[in-house]
């Protein structure tokens, strides 16, 4: 599933909402705060997308509006988002360490012969990945399972997409307005 | 990998509730049991869960350990009271009775909780026990699911979440292992391998790769790069300033048609002439060297002539607006 072109309009209007409410802050600083402003209105923007229905979405509102509380507020009353702050997350994943040792230890006392230590090892491999992938998706820590998981990094790689899509056309044409 | 966290929960949600409803059964089945002796051997059963057959051989009972081969913390409380029933005739079907009367009571108490997707695990585990007995498999398969079809109805009532689980429709295929525990975790995998074929058609590059380890490595590498080109080009949008005098109308008249464009995250992009923008920045040293380098760059479908070609032309005002933003 390829982000469509309306898809990349909506995002195109949320975002320029956004920045129109992000201006005054853009207007006399340096490039860094600019970009900042930017990228943030940008991800506010992709997340109030969803309106609340993926768990990324609702993370990334959440982690934004801990570092610019203000003016995200502000962007998301502005795109009549505002029931994304308060929607509850689902409890963190909370490992405790000595039952997970404990398991651990009852399983390699298990599995001795080569075939099994083969298929364990791919086990550990993946799951590695998965939680590589819990630390790169939004959210990630508080998906349960791994089907959840994979759902939503479906949904946010087509967004990312079309956000990337956007911003660099818009790159193109201001590049190409200047070289004009 | 959660099983051990689920155990916990459950624990801590419904432990109260099952020791009264261990008593309540010791007590229905054998009236003379002192309810402290029957405290004991629930309060035992949960606490030495890896040591409850041992237990059980000093007790003096032979029955058939029927739930030995599942690790489900929830093992040793469901089975203490069948276990203490001394046999009888039709101890089997007594005991079926019982498990099922405990699984639904503990569905339902589930219910009334808060049930997150988490739980959703759990409680197939739960209901799996319901056909765990390698004895009568079949017999204790069709009652279990009416029953489980019984417990859905009610459930659905309850919440919705629980419709989601739906092991509960599917039967053992030919050939195949009939253990519902197998039957979950084929559903189980099942969806991830689902998931997985749809992200391997987002992914670009991802056709010849098989096994989810490999997957899963190049879904990062993906998520990563992507990120990376968003901090990049969220700079670069920092750094162009467009002068107040532009006239995107112009441009504007240029597009005409609408045509959905393919990301393609591109390292020659990169590498031609932008890059002295950036010097100032430090951020293009991260995104010349960063890449998707292995990307064949033939999936290259937009055209340099139109950048502007993903979107629709009667969006032409909110793109000025956004100009006169910048």
């Amino acid at each position: 599933m390829q982000p469509t072109s309306s898809m990349n309009e909506e995002f195109l209007k949320k975002w320029q909402m956004g920045l129109q409410i992000f201006r005054p802050s853009i207007d006399n600083t340096s490039v860094h705060e600019r970009k900042k402003a930017i990228k943030l209105s940008a991800d506010v923007a992709m997340a109030s997308l969803r309106k609340g229905t993926t768990c990324w979405s609702r993370a990334l509102i959440e982690k934004t509006a801990t570092e610019d509380n203000f003016l995200v507020r502000q962007m998301l009353s502005g795109i009549k988002a505002e029931a994304l702050i308060n929607k509850k997350l689902p409890k963190k994943i909370v490992c405790h360490r000595k039952i997970v040792r404990r398991s651990k230890k009852i399983l390699r006392r298990k599995s001795k012969s080569a075939s099994e230590e083969a298929a364990a090892k791919a086990k550990r491999l993946v799951k590695r990945r998965t939680q590589g992938l819990r630390n790169v998706v939004p959210g990630g820590e508080l998906m349960s399972n791994d089907v959840l998981l994979l759902q939503e990094t479906l949904d946010y790689i087509v967004s990312l997409q079309t956000q990337v899509n956007v911003m660099r056309s818009i790159v193109d044409a201001a590049e190409a307005e200047i070289e004009r | 990998m959660n099983g051990a966290i689920g155990g916990d929960l459950l624990l801590n949600c419904t432990d109260m509730s099952v020791l009264e409803r261990q008593r309540a059964h010791l007590k229905y089945f054998n009236p003379s049991f002192d309810s402290p002796l029957a405290g004991f051997f629930a309060d035992s059963s949960m606490i030495n869960g890896g040591e409850m057959d041992g237990f059980l051989a000093t007790a003096g009972l032979n029955l058939p350990m029927i739930y030995g081969e599942t690790t489900v913390e929830v093992d040793p409380r469901m089975s203490i009271p069948l276990e203490t029933t001394l046999g009888t005739g039709n101890f089997k079907k007594r005991k079926f009775d019982t498990v099922t009367k405990d699984c639904n009571e503990k569905k339902k108490m589930m219910n009334r909780e808060e049930v997150t997707e988490g739980e959703e695990e759990e409680k197939s585990k739960i209901t799996e026990l319901n056909n765990g007995s390698p004895k009568s498999i079949k017999k204790m398969k069709i009652k279990a699911k009416k029953e489980e079809n019984n417990c859905s109805n009610d459930s659905s009532k309850v919440t919705k979440e629980l419709e989601k689980t739906d092991y509960i429709h599917v039967r053992a295929r030919r050939g195949q292992a009939t253990d519902s525990h197998s039957i979950a975790e084929r559903v189980r995998r099942e969806k991830i391998s689902e998931r997985m074929k749809f992200l391997q058609d987002l992914v670009p590059g991802c056709d010849k790769i098989t096994g989810k380890a490999g997957m899963l490595d190049e879904i990062i590498n993906y998520v990563q790069s992507l990120q990376r080109q968003i901090e990049f080009l969220s700079m670069k949008l920092a750094v162009v300033n467009p002068r107040p005098d532009f006239d995107m109308d112009d441009i504007f008249a240029k597009e005409v048609v609408s045509t959905p464009m393919t990301v393609v995250p591109s390292p020659e992009m990169v590498h031609s002439g932008y890059s002295h923008e950036m010097v100032n920045s430090g951020y293009s040293n991260e995104m010349v060297n960063s890449g998707y380098v292995h990307f064949n760059p033939m999936q290259q479908v937009e055209t340099s002539s139109d950048p502007l070609s993903c979107f629709n032309v009667r969006h032409i005002y909110s793109f000025i607006m956004f100009h006169h933003l910048i």
